[in-house]
């Protein structure tokens, strides 16, 4: 790029319009990583419990829940440090970090009450806030298929919750993590 | 009558480097010589011209062992790069 060229309005707006456009795809290209990392370990960790308390329908399987946030976090942690180290932080990415944390401690500091304290709806609890989180990521990135997405992930997974067997339940987070990692892979698809 | 449009922020690169650190909270020397396409030696000179102009704050670190310059927009640049749009527009009107 020179440095002394003459611009007219138009090409300048056209300048910064295109470096703004170029910029933000980068970096929320970037932040899919996070998307479809969450996603996946979801899915995988939402089957290991399914199937050890289907196997052995003992319900303390749902304690490896907890593990879900310190392999998380490290993993996602490595992948960012890995990989495209230079990618700065954008205030959209920032926006969809911090209702993803808020998100995450919600759903760590409502299922330690409910399994430790007072008795409460956690998978209803936690879909509902899933949906929710994954809505709200759709308005921030203006994405409709996303919004409704987490719209049909929060409130058809709080009804589906009321009706299935509790074992069966789990498998809503199959879905939530199938919802997540597709999310991160069409944020990928649509900043290419 | 136009208003008169900053010259500071009437060059391609120096532009460019505006309108990426707009809308990040902070860029490092790397991502912006990619962003832009220049070459370290034209963006080192053209960061020069906007630090002096009070528009961007650089700090300079490490990244592990390896030397790190990072840039951030200040809220004087935040306010010409404004202006400068705003008249953009009024030569569009």
């Amino acid at each position: 790029m020179e440095q002394i060229k003459e611009m007219t309005a138009q090409e300048s707006l056209k300048l910064i319009s295109e470096t703004l456009n170029n910029s933000r795809r980068s970096i929320l290209r970037n932040n899919s990583k996070g998307f479809i990392l969450w996603g996946v370990l979801l899915t995988v960790m939402s089957l290991v419990v399914y199937f050890a308390w289907h196997a052995t329908g003992n319900a303390v399987w749902n304690l490896l829940w907890f593990a879900m946030p310190a392999i998380g976090y490290p993993l996602s942690m490595l992948l960012y440090k890995k990989k495209d180290s230079t990618v700065p932080q954008s205030f959209v990415g920032k926006l969809l970090g911090q209702v993803w944390g808020v998100f995450g401690v919600f759903s760590l500091v409502f299922s330690a009450l409910a399994v430790f304290v007072v008795p409460m709806p956690i998978t209803f609890t936690i879909v509902l806030l899933l949906g929710l989180a994954e809505s709200i990521s759709g308005v921030i990135l203006k994405n409709w298929p996303i919004i409704i997405g987490g719209f049909i992930l929060g409130v058809g997974g709080a009804v589906a919750a009321t009706l299935l067997k509790t074992d069966a339940q789990i498998l809503l987070f199959t879905l939530g993590g199938i919802v997540l990692a597709a999310t991160g892979l069409i944020v990928k698809c649509q900043y290419k | 009558m136009f208003p008169k449009l900053d010259p500071l922020l009437h060059s391609e690169l120096r532009l460019a480097v505006m309108s990426i650190l707009a809308d990040v909270e902070s860029a490092d020397f790397t991502y912006l010589k990619k962003q832009t396409g220049s070459t370290s030696g034209n963006l080192s000179v053209q960061i020069d011209k906007l630090t002096s102009a009070g528009y961007i704050a650089v700090e300079k670190g490490f990244k592990g062992k390896i030397p790190c310059t990072t840039c951030r927009i200040t809220p004087a640049g935040t306010e010409a790069f404004n202006s400068y749009v705003e008249a953009l527009k009024e030569y569009l009107k």
